[in-house]
């Protein structure tokens, strides 16, 4: 027996469940939610039956414990010892429930006892801040430092054979791991905000405990109750298995296995049923806690292939000189909503082409599709990619290997999260370096130091000796495009790249992007939610609304003559205004947000949020030629361009449109807050 | 990182501080007495009392405690009350036996739970269910069952290896290794099932990280996605429950010890807490503590190396 799954308490428990405390919920079911789980079933069940089984085992046992029948020894299960009997011939199966209220109630006082100290220390310790909880937290690790057993022993060797007082004892030291638990439970609780608002309100410390802090650590606690449970059990059966238990005739788990060992020549039976009844107590402790825990939800079994999908268009690119071409695209949750469907547009080589809309339109899945990158329980399900004339949806992974980094490559909107924490720049960069272009290792931190320098770093060797952590935004984003260009590619798919840096650095890694365009020919299908970003540096725009595209064309006339609606809008929020044109007092704003996948309308999907939204709007129709090469997608585009319409800020308590279009709406504002600014 | 290493150098030296008053106190607060263990059993009142005297027991407590305090400083850990043997020579010979027994052990339920856990992340589905169930079983078996078990497949059925006993590595090292490969694979059942189920949380994590995607669409191969990139990951929550492992199967083999007779730091603190012979208790205790102090220590330091945000720091 060990006690490791102290640790684990600590450890597992601490990790997964303490980080995620439960607000407290109206209850929906009055059925428990780890009673609906098998396993959690099976462990309330069987430790119930053990433990009426053992407390009662007085009154239904078929033989006392010290009765010998010495006719019987050493016998094997039989009508009228149904487990067996041990060298004595005492019969089996009553010493083993008549042994087994011990351990359980022993457990028991450990738990409270730990609970009983550790719990208030807690909420103490949360509580009264830092000076306090750095000395309980002190102790604390002391005691969790200190070696259990032996410690045991030790106290068994000077208090007597006293177990009820021993695992008393072991309670304490318990405590330790208990405290460290739920001290992360109370602290996360208290920094919440319903709690501060309750603060706020004038409850006091007692009453916040009570009601917002103690029922969020409820199940934390009863995970780490149940698996302490399990250990208590061991470590009594333990300690009565090296001759500190009740003594002879007094049946123990421990003792009796210790018995069974000693039989183990002659009657190996011996051992098998106070050794499972042990074991399937433990487990079922356990089981219970994986279920209050509600573990198992989250292993749902993953496909391990994803679906085959055969490209739908054998037809040769309408455009000759495009390298790339997307064709009625369609990505979808694996049994579930679409998340992109039909998108298309093409790309010529050197050209850059921008994805833009507001979050959760497709944008992503469209440009990690070109990659076969999509997430996990997402994949193509309709469409074609047509990458240089080779269909890239239906590729297996070995295939797409080998065009991702070679031929095509990707760039994050995190680049602080894209490099490997674990390895340095240098190794990062020279490994794909000479993997992809066939150099040794010298000669590949030369290429890297070269890259580097392309991508605007200075000090080149320094840059290469860190690890990403010593980097800064704006640096590591260099660094991902130095590892983007070591296969030498000739598409680019930069996704958000410059959302998460400070705005003069986004300044910077643009340009570096242009110049790249400009020196090396490279094509670039950026996603980006800011409109001038993609003014600034796009020659084609394709702007996507729920998954569809609303409108595309070329930048210059989608964004200088928007023919939809929602470009319109998009425009009319944007922040960024041209050199010599006069800010606008106010931006607009479009009302709502993007529907969820699933639950897009048919018909206009836009419809629900578009001021110029008619009845017509709700009937599917398909999008039409526009921008030349381009299209739009709104049925009523030749109307609004007659009449010029436009999506302007809306005059401040305004009852009507300012432009009075016709059949324009305003006040669609039946959702809640319109979103200011209108790009998230 | 000086002002790091001072002051876990005095959280250890604290530890082992608060192990002896603990046992201390723990030794007084109970009813017997050294002189009477020392007497034997039958000795009457005025021979325990003269053997307490000898002992220095009917002294001040403070000035008892400073005595303890005073020779455990000087690596004097006295002699037996039982047997009068010099414990100091004991533990010096003792440790190696339960120290190898639990670094073999960690080692064995490394190797095997780091490739059951990468086993589980990386093929997901149900081999990583059954994978999982299997090593909540494993860590629900009492040790001392699955070592009876083992005993009884490995050495009565099949013959393969001695049942109980050691053989000194000086005596014998192929006697040494097959005389502890029960107790070794007995105490890995637990210690494998503790490890595969972190690398497998950890691997997990590790394949869900940003910098993964990085590395796919750089057309990085699977294995080295894999065995390089997310295991470097994994290896930090893997490597500290490892050190905590060997602190856990340190303390453990106090029952494997007895169950396969060998002479090692368990079996003295069984006998010594069964006898109630109080300096043996307290320098087990000692010795146990600052093992496990020593560990946390190194496991500590090993976790910073593994980590480049604290190297660099």
């Amino acid at each position: 027996m060990s006690v490791q799954p102290v640790t684990d308490v600590s450890s597992v428990a601490g990790s997964e469940v303490a980080t995620e405390p439960v607000p407290p919920v109206a209850r929906r079911s009055r059925v428990p939610g780890f009673l609906r789980r098998p396993g959690g079933v099976f462990g309330a069940a069987w430790l119930a039956f053990v433990l009426a089984a053992s407390v009662t085992a007085s009154l239904w046992r078929p033989y006392e414990v010290d009765q010998q029948d010495l006719a019987n020894r050493l016998a094997l299960p039989s009508g009228t010892h149904w487990l067996g009997t041990d060298a004595l011939g005492r019969d089996i199966l009553s010493r083993i429930f008549t042994a087994g209220s011990l351990p359980l109630l022993a457990s028991v006082l450990m738990l409270v006892v730990a609970f009983g100290l550790g719990l208030p220390l807690a909420l103490v310790a949360a509580e009264r801040g830092r000076r306090v909880e750095g000395v309980i937290s002190r102790v604390t690790e002391t005691l969790m430092a200190l070696p259990l057993i032996i410690l045991l022993l030790a106290v068994i060797g000077a208090i007597g054979n006293k177990l009820y007082a021993v695992m008393a004892i072991l309670g304490v030291l318990i405590s330790a791991a208990v405290y460290r638990v739920l001290l992360g439970v109370a602290k996360s609780v208290r920094q919440r905000l319903y709690v501060d608002a309750a603060r706020v309100n004038g409850l006091g410390s007692l009453r916040v405990n009570l009601l917002h802090v103690l029922p969020s650590m409820a199940r934390v606690a009863a995970v780490q109750a149940a698996q302490l449970f399990g250990i208590g059990l061991l470590m009594v059966a333990g300690l009565a298995f090296l001759g500190f238990g009740p003594g002879e005739p007094q049946p123990s788990w421990g003792f009796m296995i210790q018995d069974a060992s000693t039989h183990i020549y002659d009657a190996p039976w011996l051992m098998v049923p106070t050794g499972l009844i042990l074991a399937i107590t433990v487990v079922a402790a356990n089981e219970l806690a994986d279920a209050i825990a509600g573990k198992g939800k989250d292993e749902k079994r993953r496909p391990l292939r994803r679906r085959r999908v055969v490209a739908s268009s054998e037809a040769p690119p309408a455009d000759p000189t495009a390298v790339l071409e997307v064709r009625d695209l369609c990505v979808a949750v694996d049994d579930g909503p679409q998340l992109v469907t039909g998108v298309s547009f093409s790309l010529r080589a050197g050209q850059v082409l921008g994805l833009v809309g507001e979050s959760g339109c497709g944008k992503t899945m469209t440009a990690r599709s070109l990659l076969g990158l999509l997430p996990g329980g997402v994949s193509v399900s309709g469409g074609s990619i047509l990458w240089q004339g080779r269909e890239l949806v239906g590729m297996s992974d070995p295939q797409l290997n080998a065009v991702r980094g070679r031929e095509i490559a990707m760039i994050s909107q995190e680049p602080m999260v894209a490099l490997d924490p674990m390895f340095s720049i240098a190794y990062q960069l020279i490994q794909p370096i000479r993997r992809l272009r066939g150099v040794g290792r010298a000669e590949a931190r030369t290429i890297a130091a070269e890259l580097l320098g392309q991508v605007g770093i200075v000090d080149a060797q320094r840059v290469l000796s860190s690890y990403p952590h010593q980097l800064s935004g704006g640096m590591a984003q260099r660094v991902c495009i130095a590892l983007a260009l070591t296969g030498e590619p000739e598409l680019l798919v930069a996704d958000e790249p410059t959302t998460a840096l400070d705005v003069t650095v986004q300044a910077e890694i643009l340009s570096l992007l242009r110049s790249l365009v400009r020196d090396t020919g490279l094509s670039v299908v950026i996603v980006s939610h800011d409109l001038g970003v993609v003014a600034d540096i796009c020659d084609e725009v394709v702007v996507m609304y729920a998954g569809e595209v609303a409108e595309s064309g070329t930048a210059a006339a989608v964004l200088d003559d928007p023919a939809h609606p929602y470009t319109m809008a998009l425009l009319g929020a944007n922040p960024h205004v041209p050199e010599g044109e006069p800010v606008p007092l106010r931006l607009a704003s479009i009302p709502g947000t993007v529907p969820p996948p699933g639950s897009w309308p048919t018909g206009c999907r836009f419809a629900t949020r578009c001021r110029f939204a008619r009845e017509q709007c709700t009937v599917p129709f398909v999008s039409l030629a526009a921008h030349g090469d381009g299209s739009v997608r709104c049925i009523r585009v030749e109307e609004l361009a007659r009449h010029h319409a436009t999506w302007d800020a809306e005059a401040v308590g305004a009852e009507t449109a300012p432009d009075a279009m016709p059949d324009a709406r305003p006040d669609a504002t039946v959702e809640p807050a319109p979103t200011a600014g209108a790009l998230s | 990182m000086l002002a790091y290493v001072a002051r876990r150098l005095a959280l250890a030296v604290g530890t082992v501080f608060a192990a002896v008053l603990i046992t201390f106190l723990l030794v007084h607060a109970g009813q017997g007495s050294p002189g009477a263990v020392k007497a034997g059993a039958g000795a009457s009142a005025a021979e325990i009392a003269q053997a307490n005297h000898e002992l220095g027991w009917d002294r001040a407590l403070w000035v008892q405690f400073a005595d303890t305090i005073g020779h455990l400083i000087r690596l004097d850990f006295g002699t037996s009350l039982i047997d009068g043997r010099d414990l100091g020579h004991d533990l010096f010979t003792r440790l190696p036996v339960t120290g190898s027994i639990a670094l073999l052990a960690t080692l064995l339920s490394g190797v095997v739970g780091v490739v059951l856990g990468v086993t589980a992340a990386v093929r997901g589905g149900r081999v990583a269910q059954s994978i999982n169930s299997g090593a909540g079983v494993a860590l629900s078996l009492p040790a001392f069952w699955v070592g009876i078990l083992f005993v009884y497949v490995l050495s009565l059925q099949l013959g393969w290896l001695p049942a109980t006993g050691y053989v000194p590595f000086a005596d014998d090292p192929v006697g040494w290794i097959t005389s502890l490969l029960i107790p070794i694979l007995t105490l890995a059942v637990g210690g494998a099932a503790m490890i595969a189920r972190t690398a497998a949380v950890g691997m997990r994590e590790a394949l869900q990280q940003e910098h993964i995607r990085t590395l796919r669409a750089m057309g990085t191969p699977t294995w080295r996605i894999r065995y390089v990139h997310a295991l470097r990951y994994a290896s930090v929550p893997v490597v500290s429950v490892l050190g905590i492992q060997f602190i856990a199967l340190f303390g453990g083999s106090v029952i494997i010890e007895n169950l396969f007779a060998l002479p090692g730091l368990g079996q003295t603190s069984q006998i010594a807490a069964a006898g109630h012979d109080f300096p043996a208790l307290i320098s087990v205790v000692v010795v146990a503590t600052a093992v496990v102090v020593l560990t946390n220590l190194l496991l500590d330091l090993v976790v910073a190396a593994l980590d480049p945000k604290v190297r660099t720091a």
